[in-house]
C-alpha cells in the first residue's frame, strides 16, 4: 500500500517540476544548473528543488520530445549540456499551464469558499 | 535503444558540471571550499537514485523483463535436455502435420488458378454423371448465353511430337477458339491460339507449347515461333509460348502442348466434334463481370432446358452447373476436398493430444515447482509475473517446435512438389512447392498452442499457497489424492490418439484388402503395352493389320504363355461408358436404358492373357467381322442386371445405335474404373468388328521381364519406328495408379497413427514415472511396514489404469463414428471389422503396458531402507 502512495505523490511532483522546466526554458537554452537556479530565484527561494531530481524530469521531456538538449559552453566557460523548448514544448506549456491555472483555481475555491 | 545508450553516455558529466557550479556558486558566497563541496552534493541528493531513473526513462522496462524470463526459460530448459527435447519434438511433429496438410489443402483447394481475374473463372460440368460434356452442348451454352465473356473446352490427349527427329510423346489439349480467353493471360513469346484457329477442321495447324516444354524439350530456343514441328505425324507450326507457370487449367496435370479441337479428327482417328452422346471434354467458362452465380445459374438452366426438349434423344434430362475448376470441378475436387478436410481434423487432433500431452507434461513440472514458486510469492513476486515467467517457457518450446515443424514441413512439400506419381499420365504435385505464407501459418499455430499448453498450470499457480506449500517441502499432501487436470487430460489424450491409431488401421486394413482382391484380371505375370497408331497416322484397317501382326509376331516370342490386345484395359483410367438397352427396346432415349455398361473392345486371346476368367460361352474370335453378326462377351453383373440370371449366352441386348448384341460369353466381374467401386457391368466386345486404332497389349510370360520388355519393343519397331510407345512394363506399374489414393490414404493416416501412438506412450510414461516419483517415499514406508507387491502396484498405478481404459475406450468409439468417411477412399474400409477393432485394441494395450513399464518396475525394486535414509 505504502509504495503506491509514494507513487502518487512523486507523480504529482514530477508534473509540477515537468511545467516549471518548460516554463523557465520559456526565456531561452540554458543548462541544467541554470533551471535549478532560475526555479529557486524566481520563486523567492520559496521552492527548493532536490537540484538531482531535475535530471530524470529533462530526460523524460526529452523523451517525449518537448525540449531538446545540445552541447555548449556556460557562462564561466565550463562545457555543459543546453535544453532548449521545442515548437511541441512551446504549446504543451500553454495546455498545462491552462490545466495548472483551472486546478488551483479549483482549489483555492474549495479552501477559501466565501469570497 | 541507440538514443538511450547516447542520453546516458553524457549522464555522469553533466552531474559532475552541475555539482561543480553548485559548488563554484557556493564558494562565491563565502564557503570554504571543501565545505561547498559537500553543501552542493547535499543539494543534488542521491547520485546513484538520480542516474537509475533516468535509466528508467529510457528503458523498455516489460522487454528487459521479457529478456529476463526468455534466459530463465532457457535455462531451465537447458538443465532439463530431456524435457526439452520430448516437449519440442512432440510439438514439432504435431505443427508440421498442420501444415503440411494445410499446405496441400491450400494449394489443390483454396488457391485460385494462377491467371487472371482467376474468380471469374469456373468450370461446367454436368448434374448427375460424370465431369465430361460434349462439344455441341458447349457450343450451346457458347452461343446461347449472355452472362459468359468466353465459353471454352478441351481435351487431354497424348501426342506423338517429332522435333529435331525424334518422337517424344508429351501430353497436350485439344482447346476450342475460346480457350486462351477464358484463361486471359499474355503470351511469353509469339500468340495463343484464337477463335480463327478453330472455325473448321483444318483452319490453322499451329500449336502453343508451354513454358516448360519450351524449357525442356527445346532448349529455350528464342526463335522457336515459326518452328514447324509434327504432331502425330502431321505439320504444326509453333505459334506461341505460354508464360512460366501456364501448364494447362488442371492443377495436378503438367501439359506442354496446345493445339486448336478443329483438328481432332485428324489427331485422334475419328470425329467426335458434332457427336452429342460422345462425352469427352471438360468445360471451361469466364463469366462477365458484374453478373451473380444465382443469374448465370438461371441462364444455364434455360438454355440446358431448351438444348434438352430440342435433342431429347441425346440430351434427355441435360443440367448444368458451375464448378470451380481446377480438379475436374466436383468430380475430383469433391473428394479431394473431403479427404484433405478429413486429414485436416485429424491433424488438428494430433495437435491438439500433443497440447494435452505437453500441457499435463508442465502442470507436473509446476506442481514440482511448487516450492520454488511459492518462495518467489512469498518474497513479493506477483502471480501475474510467475505465469507470465511460465508462459515464456511454454512460448520458448513453441517456438523452437514450430521452427522445427517449419523445416520438416519444407522438406516434405519440396519432395511431394518434386514427386512423379508412378503413371504415364502427366500428373505431379508442382502445386504444392511450400509457400512462405505457411511460415506465419506455423507461427500461429506455435503461439496458440503455447497459450494453450502453457495456461493449464493457471489454476495451479492461482490456488498456490506460499505458506502452505513451503510447509510441505515441495510434495505436496493433495498430489495422490485427488483427480487433477493433468489426469483428466492424459485421458483426453488418448482418447483422440486412439481416433488416429482406429483411423491408421482401417486404412491399412482397407489397403490390404484392396491389394489382395479380385480385380477380374490378373496383373502378375503380364506386360502391358500401350500405344495410340493414330499417332502414327494409321487409321481403321491399316491399325487392325498392325495390331493382328503384332499379335502373331509377339506370340512367337520364346516364352510367352498368351498375348492379346484390347482397346484399353481395366482400371486404366481410360475408359468408355454406353447405355445398354434390353432387346425389346425403340426408344433409345437415355431415360429408357437399362443401365450403362464399360464397353472394351477386345482381340482374341485378350481374356486369357489378362487372366480374366471366362465362365461360360466362347472368346472372341478374328472370324468376327463387320459382316458378321455383332456379338460380344459381358461380365456376370451385366447378365444378372439385364436377364437377373447369369444364363445369358445366347440371349440379346441393344446398344445406343438399336443394334442387337447376342451374348457370346461370360466372364467373372472384375474392377473396371475404380478399386473402390461396387460391382459394375461391363461388356468387350470383338475389336475385330470394329477397328479401333488404341492398343493396349497384354502379354502373359513366364520370362524375366526385362528380357521380355526388350523383346517386345523390337517387335514393335521392327513394324514401324514411329509408333510413340506410350508405355511398356508390368501391368501391375500401370496399375499403381488406381491404388494410389488409396496408398496416399494408408501413408498419411499411418502417419498420424505412429504420432498417436508416439504421443500417448510419451504422455502414459511420463505421467505414470511422475506419479510414482512423487509417491516413492510413501511408498518405501508401505513397503516397509510389509504392504505386497500387489497392493504397491494398485496403489501407484490403478488411477493409472483406469485413466487408460476409459481414454481408449471413448477414443475407439470415437474413431468408429470417424471411420465411416474413410470408407470412400478406402475400399471396404469398415471400423467394425472385428480384426481392426482387435487390432487397436491390442496395440493401445500393448502401448500401456510399453510406457509404464518402467515406472512399474521402478516401484517394484523399492529398497525402503536406502530412500527412506536419503529423504
Amino acid at each position: 500500500m505504502s509504495t503506491k502512495e509514494q507513487r502518487e505523490r512523486i507523480e504529482l511532483l514530477q508534473g509540477t517540476l515537468d511545467l516549471l522546466i518548460l516554463r523557465t526554458l520559456l526565456r531561452g537554452p540554458v543548462h541544467g544548473h541554470a533551471i535549478a537556479k532560475a526555479i529557486e530565484f524566481d520563486s523567492d527561494d520559496v521552492l527548493q528543488v532536490e537540484q538531482g531530481s531535475l535530471y530524470p524530469a529533462l530526460h523524460r521531456l526529452i523523451k517525449r520530445g518537448w525540449i531538446s538538449a545540445e552541447e555548449g559552453t556556460s557562462e564561466n566557460n565550463r562545457r555543459a549540456k543546453f535544453y532548449r523548448l521545442t515548437a511541441k514544448g512551446r504549446r504543451q506549456l500553454t495546455i498545462e499551464t491552462g490545466k495548472w491555472d483551472k486546478l488551483a483555481g479549483a482549489i483555492a475555491q474549495i479552501l477559501r469558499p466565501a469570497e | 535503444m541507440r538514443r538511450r545508450k547516447r542520453m546516458m553516455e553524457g549522464l555522469d558529466q553533466d552531474i559532475r558540471e552541475h555539482i561543480a557550479m553548485e559548488t563554484q556558486d557556493n564558494i562565491e558566497r563565502g564557503m570554504p571550499p571543501e565545505e561547498a563541496r559537500y553543501a552542493a552534493m547535499r543539494k543534488f541528493g542521491n547520485v546513484t537514485r538520480v542516474k537509475e531513473e533516468i535509466r528508467e526513462v529510457w528503458s523498455f522496462v516489460w522487454l528487459e523483463q521479457l529478456v529476463q524470463d526468455v534466459r530463465f526459460a532457457l535455462r531451465m530448459l537447458g538443465k532439463n535436455p530431456g524435457f526439452a527435447f520430448t516437449a519440442v519434438l512432440i510439438l514439432a511433429l504435431g505443427i508440421a502435420a498442420n501444415v503440411i496438410v494445410f499446405g496441400v489443402l491450400q494449394a489443390l483447394v483454396l488457391r485460385q488458378l494462377d491467371v487472371p481475374h482467376a474468380d471469374r473463372v469456373m468450370t461446367l460440368q454436368p448434374k448427375d454423371r460424370g465431369p465430361f460434356v460434349s462439344n455441341p452442348e458447349m457450343r450451346d451454352v457458347r452461343d446461347g448465353n449472355t452472362v459468359f465473356s468466353a465459353v471454352a473446352d478441351y481435351e487431354f490427349q497424348d501426342f506423338g511430337l517429332e522435333a529435331n527427329g525424334v518422337t517424344r510423346p508429351v501430353w497436350g489439349c485439344e482447346v476450342s477458339g475460346q480457350y486462351f480467353e477464358v484463361v486471359g493471360i499474355k503470351p511469353f513469346l509469339g500468340r495463343l491460339l484464337e477463335r480463327a484457329d478453330d472455325d473448321h477442321p483444318g483452319a490453322s495447324e499451329v500449336a502453343v507449347i508451354s513454358w516448360s516444354a519450351w524449357q525442356g524439350h527445346f532448349g529455350a530456343d528464342p526463335n522457336i515461333v515459326g518452328t514447324t514441328v509434327r504432331i502425330d505425324k502431321h505439320p504444326y507450326t509453333i505459334v506461341g509460348v505460354t508464360p512460366e507457370g501456364f501448364h494447362g487449367t488442371e492443377k495436378i496435370a503438367q501439359l506442354d502442348i496446345f493445339v486448336p479441337m478443329a483438328n481432332e479428327a485428324s489427331l485422334d482417328g475419328f470425329s467426335w466434334l458434332e457427336s452429342r452422346s460422345y462425352r469427352n471434354l471438360f468445360s471451361l467458362v469466364r463469366m462477365k463481370d458484374g453478373v451473380t452465380m444465382p443469374q448465370v445459374q438461371a441462364e444455364l438452366n434455360t438454355i440446358t432446358s431448351r438444348v434438352a426438349r430440342q435433342y431429347p434423344k441425346e440430351e434427355e434430362g441435360l443440367a448444368l452447373k458451375l464448378a470451380r475448376p481446377g480438379l475436374i470441378g466436383d468430380f475430383m475436387g469433391g473428394p479431394a476436398r473431403g479427404f484433405l478436410a478429413g486429414v485436416m481434423g485429424l491433424a488438428g487432433i494430433v495437435l491438439l493430444a500433443a497440447c494435452a500431452n505437453l500441457g499435463s507434461l508442465f502442470a507436473a513440472r509446476t506442481a514440482d515447482r511448487a516450492r520454488e514458486i511459492a518462495i518467489r510469492m512469498a518474497i513479493g513476486s506477483s502471480r501475474w509475473r510467475i505465469l507470465r515467467q511460465l508462459l515464456v517457457e511454454a512460448f520458448v518450446i513453441s517456438i523452437l517446435g514450430g521452427a522445427c515443424a517449419c523445416g520438416l514441413a519444407w522438406m516434405a512439400l519440396t519432395g511431394l512438389a518434386g514427386w512423379h506419381p508412378p503413371t504415364r499420365y502427366p500428373l505431379n504435385f508442382l502445386f504444392a512447392m511450400p509457400q512462405p505464407s505457411l511460415i506465419l501459418l506455423a507461427f500461429l499455430i506455435s503461439v496458440i498452442a503455447g497459450v494453450v499448453f502453457g495456461l493449464m498450470p493457471l489454476r495451479q499457480i492461482f490456488k498456490t499457497d506460499p505458506n502452505e506449500a513451503i510447509k510441505s517441502g515441495g510434495s505436496q499432501s493433495y498430489a495422490g489424492r485427488r483427480w487433477a487436470l493433468r489426469d483428466v487430460l492424459l485421458a483426453a489424450q488418448i482418447a483422440l490418439c486412439c481416433v488416429t491409431i482406429t483411423a491408421a488401421f482401417v486404412s491399412l486394413r482397407g489397403l490390404g484388402k484392396a491389394l489382395t482382391m479380385d480385380l477380374g484380371f490378373n496383373p502378375k505375370n503380364a506386360l502391358l503395352t500401350q500405344f495410340d497408331l493414330s499417332q502414327a497416322a494409321y487409321t481403321g484397317d491399316a491399325a487392325d493389320h498392325f495390331q493382328r501382326q503384332l499379335l502373331e509376331r509377339t506370340s512367337q516370342i520364346p516364352g510367352v504363355e498368351s498375348s492379346g490386345y484390347a482397346n484399353t484395359t481395366p482400371l486404366s483410367g481410360d475408359t468408355s461408358v454406353a447405355a445398354v438397352f434390353s432387346q425389346q427396346s425403340v426408344d433409345f432415349r437415355p431415360s429408357n436404358s437399362a443401365f450403362y455398361a464399360y464397353y472394351y473392345d477386345i482381340s482374341p486371346g485378350y481374356l486369357a492373357a489378362a487372366g480374366t476368367p471366362l465362365l461360360a460361352g466362347r472368346d472372341v474370335s478374328f472370324t468376327d467381322t463387320p459382316k458378321t453378326p455383332a456379338v460380344a462377351i459381358v461380365n456376370q453383373e451385366f447378365a444378372r442386371r439385364l436377364f437377373h440370371s447369369e444364363q445369358a449366352v445366347g440371349r440379346y441386348f441393344k446398344n445406343v445405335d438399336g443394334v442387337s448384341i447376342q451374348i457370346a460369353g461370360i466372364v467373372a466381374d472384375g474392377k473396371y474404373f475404380t478399386t473402390s467401386e461396387d460391382p459394375e457391368a461391363a461388356a468387350f466386345l470383338p475389336i475385330s468388328q470394329k477397328a479401333n486404332t488404341s492398343t493396349a497389349l497384354v502379354v502373359r510370360t513366364r520370362r524375366n521381364t526385362a528380357d521380355m520388355v526388350s523383346a517386345i519393343r523390337e517387335v514393335v519397331l521392327d513394324l514401324d519406328r514411329a509408333v510413340p510407345i506410350r508405355e511398356l512394363g508390368p501391368w501391375n506399374n500401370q496399375l499403381a495408379l488406381s491404388f494410389f489414393p488409396i496408398q496416399v490414404a494408408t501413408v498419411a493416416l499411418g502417419i498420424f497413427g505412429a504420432f498417436g501412438l508416439l504421443l500417448s506412450i510419451a504422455g502414459t510414461f511420463g505421467l505414470a514415472s511422475y506419479t510414482v516419483s512423487k509417491r516413492l517415499r510413501e511408498m518405501s514406508i508401505r513397503v516397509a511396514l510389509g504392504a505386497q507387491a500387489k497392493q504397491i502396484l494398485s496403489a501407484a498405478l490403478g488411477r493409472m489404469l483406469i485413466l487408460l481404459g476409459s481414454g481408449s475406450v471413448v477414443g475407439i468409439a470415437l474413431g468408429v463414428a470417424a471411420s465411416r468417411l474413410l470408407s470412400a477412399i478406402v475400399y471396404q474400409a469398415s471400423a467394425q471389422d472385428p480384426v481392426v477393432l482387435a487390432a487397436v485394441a491390442l496395440t493401445i494395450m500393448l502401448t500401456g503396458i510399453l510406457s509404464v513399464a518402467g515406472p512399474v518396475s521402478r516401484v517394484l525394486h523399492i529398497d525402503p531402507a536406502n530412500l527412506l535414509r536419503e529423504q
